[in-house]
């Protein structure tokens, strides 16, 4: 059975008190939880100002849209410098939309002369 | 000058899970979530900025700038023992750190009479007696040595367990725990009434 140290046990009575409980603690280590409520009562939060608060809410919003925003403007910058690659990828898309629309007039034919698709 | 995390060892015993896993992930994947851990840590992370730069003012800024830098830095963490709340005071922790270097302040300054913002229909000898007893710690907290005063202002004000200290501070949770010991018999000698 391992013993626990003098600084786990107070931890431990720490962890209690912050959690509204009342610890059970050796004698010696009471004063020391008592300089521990003292600072837990005087220590409290000092909330925000609602302003503050509204503004800052505003200001991570924009942030948000400003992130999104640079980072269609990077991928652009970083695309405009490989001009060997935009126009590849504008054949490569003018060849697919060709080829598309090719296949859909000619499926459109076969389906409004059928006839003429069994070769009659 | 960055408010970027630093990489700490791992601490010896991980942290309970995290609270905010869900909500993280939720924020990862869109990052209007982030909204609602920044309602949650609000008014804690600005406790701890006001408790460590003494205005409102300059507590204001720098937690500004710690949303702002958690907010950059949200895709990067990782559920690897750590909890989003220990993340983010270490951001919160060095951006008070930038700001008391670069203000060229003292580290701790006195703390203005009522400091507080008290609710309209609080008692004033109620008011009178607390912030007595304020000043009283704040004046104790002065005297400790800074690593100390550290362990303390997280634990008190903001409820950080010692191995959630330990990853904001970059120490192990038995090394938080001999401070937090050595701090509170010190304070305990100090205000003995």
């Amino acid at each position: 059975m391992t013993t626990r140290s003098t600084p786990e046990r107070l931890d431990e009575a720490v962890d209690s008190l912050l959690a509204g409980e009342r610890p059970l603690i050796e004698p010696q280590l009471r004063p020391l939880l008592e300089a521990a409520a003292t600072l837990s009562r005087a220590l409290r939060p000092v909330p925000a100002g609602a302003r503050f608060e509204a503004q800052l809410a505003e200001r991570l919003a924009a942030g948000r849209v400003r992130r999104a925003t640079e980072g269609i403007a990077a991928f652009t910058r970083r695309e405009l410098t490989r001009p060997g690659r935009l126009l590849a990828a504008g054949a490569f898309s003018s060849v697919a939309v060709g080829a598309t629309v090719t296949a859909y007039a000619v499926w459109r034919s076969s389906r409004r002369h059928p006839h003429r698709a069994l070769g009659r | 000058m960055t408010s970027e995390p630093r990489r700490v060892e791992p601490a010896a015993e991980r942290l309970p899970g995290d609270p905010d896993l869900a909500a993280v992930r939720a924020a990862q994947a869109d990052r209007a979530e982030f909204a609602r851990l920044y309602r949650r840590y609000l008014d804690r992370v600005y406790t701890y900025a006001f408790y460590q730069l003494g205005d409102h003012h300059d507590a204001e800024d720098a937690t500004e700038r710690t949303f702002l830098a958690a907010l950059a830095a949200l895709p990067g963490f990782r559920d690897e023992g750590s909890t989003f709340r220990a993340w983010l005071f270490r951001i919160a922790h060095n951006t008070v750190a930038n700001a008391h270097r670069t203000r060229a302040r003292r580290r701790w300054q006195p703390f203005p009479d009522g400091f507080e913002r008290p609710a309209p229909d609080a008692d004033p000898a109620g008011l009178v007696a607390r912030a007595d007893e304020v000043r009283e710690v704040l004046r104790a907290l002065e005297t400790l040595p800074e690593d100390r005063r550290q362990v303390v202002l997280l634990r008190f004000s903001d409820g950080l367990s010692s191995a959630e200290i330990g990853e904001v501070l970059g120490r192990s949770p038995g090394a938080v725990r001999v401070l937090l010991h050595r701090a509170l018999r010190e304070l305990a000698t100090r205000l003995d009434r």
